[in-house]
C-alpha cells in the first residue's frame, strides 16, 4: 500500500536500508519496478543522497530506513534538509504497534528524536490511517516552505491489508500556506526600495525555491539597487552583472559588506537572515533606516532583525507585486553605485599564487572554467565550501549544492550522487576537503555500482582547515586537534572501490588532471594535495561585525 | 492574505538581543487550539523548549469541536520578540489557531483543592472556599479565582495548616463585551 501510494506521488527514486522493521516493504519492492531503489552503505547516505536529489531534481526525495538504528542514522541528513528547506519523505519502520513503548529489539522513538530537525512527522498505528498520511506527508513537504516529513510506519501496518481508499484531496486545518502577497505591503515596500539613496537587496535560498530569479533581476534593474545573495542563495542573481555583490555574510565579499553596512534601504527576500549573515547582530546594518523582510515562514520575521515592512508571502509573488509599484526611481543611485564599484575595487577576491604549492582557487578555477555554468557544483562544509561559492561566476540558479543552514560534514559526496541521480543530463562535481570526505565515504560503492558520472575533486590539506584556519586566528594560534596526516591514500582508496584516481601536487597537472577526468565516463576522484596553510578571505572575526572583515593579505 | 501587522510588538529596526524590560512583560498568555492525538503535546512542548520559551502555566481540556482540545499557556517568552511564540506554535501542523490574550479584557482562572488540618475555616469560606469532604485527617477544600487571589488563597491556607495542596494551571477566557 506504500509502495503503491508513492507510486501515485510521482517518485522515481528511493534512497534506502533495508531491515527487520521495513522487511514487507522490501518484500513488495519487485512488484514496484518504476520505484527504483538506490541501496546506499549507510542510512546518513540515503538522506543526502536524497537532498541532493531534490535541490537538483526539485522534487521531494524519499528514503527508507529501518526502525532504531537505522531511523536514528537519518538525523543528520534530515536536520541538513530541514535547515535548508529540502523537501523529503522519510519512511521510516517502527516496531509492531503492539511492542510500541517495551524497548522491543530495535525501537526507538524516531518521532521523538526526529520532531526538532522534520517539518512535520506520523507516526502509523494502523492502516486506514496510511493513505491520508501518505498524501497529506507529500503535500506538506513540498508546499510552502519546504522540508522533511518523516512517517514511522508500525511493522504490522505494512504487513496489513486493506481497501484502497485513495484521497483524493487533503484537508489540513492546522497546514497554514503564506502564499499570497499583501498589495498595500508590496506597494509600501516598492516605494521605499525606489525612495532609497543606497538600497541593498539580499536574496536567499527562497528567491530559488519559489523560482523568483526573473523577478528579482527586474526588481533589481528597475531599481537600480545592486544585489547579494546568501551562501543558499547562490545563483539567484548573477555573480557578472554590474548589480551583483556576490555573496553575503561572514565570508562574502567586502564589496558586498560595505553596501550592507552602509545601505539606508535593505530588502532581504527568501532568508533567515542568520547569524552567519548578520555575523554581530548589534552591528548589523547599522545604517539602515528602512527593513524590507519578504519570507514565506511568518516566524522568520523578526526573529532576528525586526523588519519596517514585513511581507509574509511566495518570494516570486511578492516581487512580482512590487514591481509596477517602484514609480520614479532615485536620481542620486549612480552615486552609490559608484561607490561600490570603488568598494569592489578596493577589496577584491585575492588568493597566493606564487609559493609553489598548490592553490585550491587555481583547481576550483579551472574546474569552473569546464563546468561553463553547466554543471552542478555540490560542496561539502568547510573552506571547500567557501572557496566553491567565491571562486565562481555562477550565473545561473540551482547550479550550486551544499549544506548552508547545518553545515554538515560528509554532505557532498552523497548529495553529489543524488544530485546525479536527479540530474543525469548535467555533469556533477563533487568538491570535499578530506575531513568531511571519509565521513561519508562508504558511498562511493554507490557511484561505482551506478557508474554515476560524477568528478570528485578532494581538496587536501592533511587537516580540518577551517577549524585550523579559526585556531590560527581567533583561539590563540593554538592548533588542536586538526591534524589529518594519517589518512588513507585515497588514489588506492579508490582503487579498493573500484573507481580511477589520480593524485595532483603542481599547478601545471591540474589541468592534465581534469582532462583525465573528463575523458573517463563514470566516476572519478582527484586527490589535490593543496596548500595546508591555504585560509578563506574574507573573513569576519567569530563575534565582530561585518564591517569588521578581513581581507587576505596582498600578495606579491 | 496573512494579516501582517503594521505597528510590530518591538520597534522596526531593533533587534531583539536585550531582555525585554520588566518581567511581566515577558509573559504572554496563549489559547491554543490543537488537533488531537498522540504527539501534540510533545510537539507544543518541544518548541518552546528549543526556542527557549519558559511555560508558567499550563491547562488542557477538551474544545467544543470534537477531536480538538484547547492548551492555555503562560508563557515566558525570554530573549526572543514576543510575538515568536504564537508565530512557532503556529508553523506547527497540530496547531489550528492561536490566540494571544495578553493584556486583553479577560477571564482568567485557576483552581486549587488543598486538605488542611484545622477544622476552624471561616478565613477560607469568607473567601469563597467550598468544602469538599472533612474525615479525620483534616477538611478538603476547592477554591478558584485569578492568580493572584489563588496565591492569596494559598497564604491563608498556611495558616491553616497544609496537609496537602493542588494547583491547576490557568483557564483564559475573552471577556464578551
Amino acid at each position: 500500500m506504500v509502495l503503491e501510494a508513492l507510486e501515485r506521488e510521482g517518485v522515481e527514486y528511493i534512497f534506502g536500508y533495508p531491515g527487520g522493521a521495513n522487511l514487507p516493504l522490501y518484500q513488495h519492492l519487485p512488484e514496484h519496478p518504476r520505484l527504483k531503489h538506490i541501496l546506499v552503505r549507510h542510512e546518513q547516505g540515503a538522506a543526502h543522497m536524497a537532498d541532493g536529489y531534490a535541490r537538483a531534481r526539485g522534487k521531494p526525495g524519499v528514503v527508507f530506513a529501518t526502525s532504531g538504528p537505522g531511523a536514528l542514522n537519518l538525523v543528520t541528513g534530515l536536520c541538513t534538509a530541514y535547515m535548508d528547506s529540502v523537501p523529503m519523505i522519510a519512511i521510516t519502520g517502527q516496531v509492531n504497534s503492539t511492542q510500541v513503548g517495551r524497548d522491543a529489539f530495535q525501537e526507538s522513538d524516531v518521532i521523538g528524536a526526529t520532531s526538532s530537525v522534520t517539518k512535520h512527522s506520523y507516526l502509523v498505528t494502523r492502516i486506514d490511517q496510511l493513505p491520508r498520511v501518505i498524501h497529506e506527508a507529500f503535500h506538506i513537504a513540498t508546499t510552502g516552505r519546504p522540508g522533511p516529513v518523516l512517517i514511522d510506519i508500525c511493522k504490522d501496518v505494512q504487513q496489513a491489508e486493506a481497501n484502497r481508499v485513495v484521497p483524493d484531496y487533503v484537508e489540513i486545518p492546522g497546514y497554514k500556506l503564506n502564499g499570497h502577497v499583501n498589495l498595500d505591503q508590496a506597494r509600501e515596500a516598492a516605494r521605499a526600495l525606489a525612495g532609497a539613496e543606497r538600497p541593498v537587496i539580499l536574496a536567499g535560498h527562497g528567491v530559488l525555491l519559489s523560482h523568483a530569479e526573473r523577478e528579482l533581476m527586474q526588481l533589481a534593474e528597475a531599481a537600480a539597487a545592486p544585489v547579494g545573495t546568501t551562501l543558499l542563495g547562490i545563483g539567484a542573481f548573477p555573480v557578472k552583472h554590474p548589480l551583483s555583490l556576490h555573496m553575503t555574510g561572514f565570508m562574502g565579499t567586502g564589496w558586498c559588506l560595505k553596501a550592507v553596512q552602509n545601505a539606508d534601504v535593505l530588502m532581504m527576500v527568501g532568508m533567515r537572515v542568520d547569524d552567519r549573515v548578520t555575523a554581530k547582530l548589534s552591528e548589523f546594518a547599522p545604517n539602515v533606516k528602512t527593513f524590507i523582510h519578504v519570507d514565506i515562514d511568518e516566524a522568520e520575521m523578526g526573529k532576528n532583525v525586526r523588519s519596517h515592512i514585513e511581507l509574509v508571502a511566495d518570494a516570486r509573488l511578492a516581487l512580482e507585486a512590487m514591481l509596477p509599484h517602484l514609480g520614479k526611481v532615485d536620481a542620486g543611485r549612480a552615486e552609490w553605485l559608484g561607490q561600490i564599484d570603488r568598494w569592489r575595487e578596493e577589496h577584491p577576491l585575492r588568493y597566493k599564487q606564487s609559493n609553489g604549492r598548490l592553490q585550491p582557487q587555481d583547481v576550483l578555477i579551472d574546474m569552473y572554467r569546464r563546468a561553463r555554468s553547466e554543471a552542478i557544483v555540490v560542496a561539502d562544509v568547510g573552506q571547500n565550501q567557501i572557496w566553491a561559492a567565491l571562486w565562481w561566476n555562477y550565473d545561473r540558479p540551482g547550479l550550486f549544492i551544499n549544506s548552508g543552514g547545518s553545515g554538515t560534514m560528509g554532505f557532498a559526496l552523497p548529495a553529489a550522487l543524488g544530485a546525479k541521480f536527479g540530474r543525469p543530463d548535467l555533469p556533477v562535481w563533487c568538491v570535499a576537503g578530506e575531513g568531511g570526505f571519509v565521513m561519508t565515504a562508504q558511498e562511493l560503492s554507490v557511484a561505482v555500482e551506478h557508474q554515476l558520472d560524477v568528478k570528485i575533486v578532494l581538496l587536501n590539506n592533511f587537516s580540518l582547515g577551517m577549524v585550523r584556519q579559526f585556531q590560527d586566528d581567533f583561539y590563540g594560534g593554538i592548533r588542536s586537534q586538526v591534524d589529518l596526516t594519517h589518512m588513507p591514500d585515497f588514489v588506492k582508496l579508490c582503487e579498493a572501490y573500484g573507481l580511477p584516481a589520480l593524485r595532483v601536487e603542481k599547478f601545471e597537472d591540474i589541468a592534465p588532471s581534469f582532462d583525465a577526468a573528463e575523458r573517463t565516463k563514470g566516476p572519478f576522484l582527484i586527490d589535490f594535495r593543496i596548500d595546508p596553510e591555504a585560509n578563506v578571505y574574507p573573513i569576519v572575526p567569530l563575534g565582530k561585525g561585518l564591517n569588521e572583515f578581513r581581507e587576505a593579505p596582498e600578495y606579491a | 492574505m496573512p494579516d501582517i501587522k503594521l505597528v510590530p510588538p518591538h520597534p522596526a529596526g531593533t533587534r531583539p538581543t536585550s531582555p525585554a524590560s520588566g518581567e511581566v512583560n515577558k509573559i504572554r498568555v496563549l489559547s491554543v487550539l490543537v488537533e488531537d492525538g498522540q504527539n501534540t503535546l510533545t510537539k507544543v512542548s518541544g518548541v518552546l523548549r528549543r526556542r527557549g520559551f519558559h511555560v508558567r502555566g499550563i491547562s488542557i481540556g477538551p474544545s467544543r469541536q470534537p477531536g480538538r482540545s484547547r492548551i492555555t499557556l503562560q508563557i515566558d517568552h525570554g530573549h526572543a520578540e514576543a510575538d515568536q511564540v504564537r508565530k512557532q506554535l503556529e508553523r506547527l501542523v497540530e496547531v489550528i489557531e492561536v490566540e494571544d490574550l495578553t493584556g486583553d479584557d479577560v477571564h482568567s482562572r485557576e483552581l486549587v483543592v488543598a486538605t488542611v488540618a484545622a477544622s476552624e475555616l471561616n478565613g477560607l469560606l469568607e473567601r469563597g472556599a467550598k468544602v469538599l469532604s472533612t474525615g479525620p485527617g483534616g477538611t478538603t477544600v476547592e477554591f478558584s479565582g485569578e492568580r493572584q487571589e489563588v496565591g492569596d488563597f494559598v497564604d491563608e491556607l498556611t495558616r491553616h495548616g497544609i496537609v496537602d495542596v493542588v494547583r491547576s494551571g490557568p483557564v483564559v477566557m475573552r471577556r464578551t463585551a
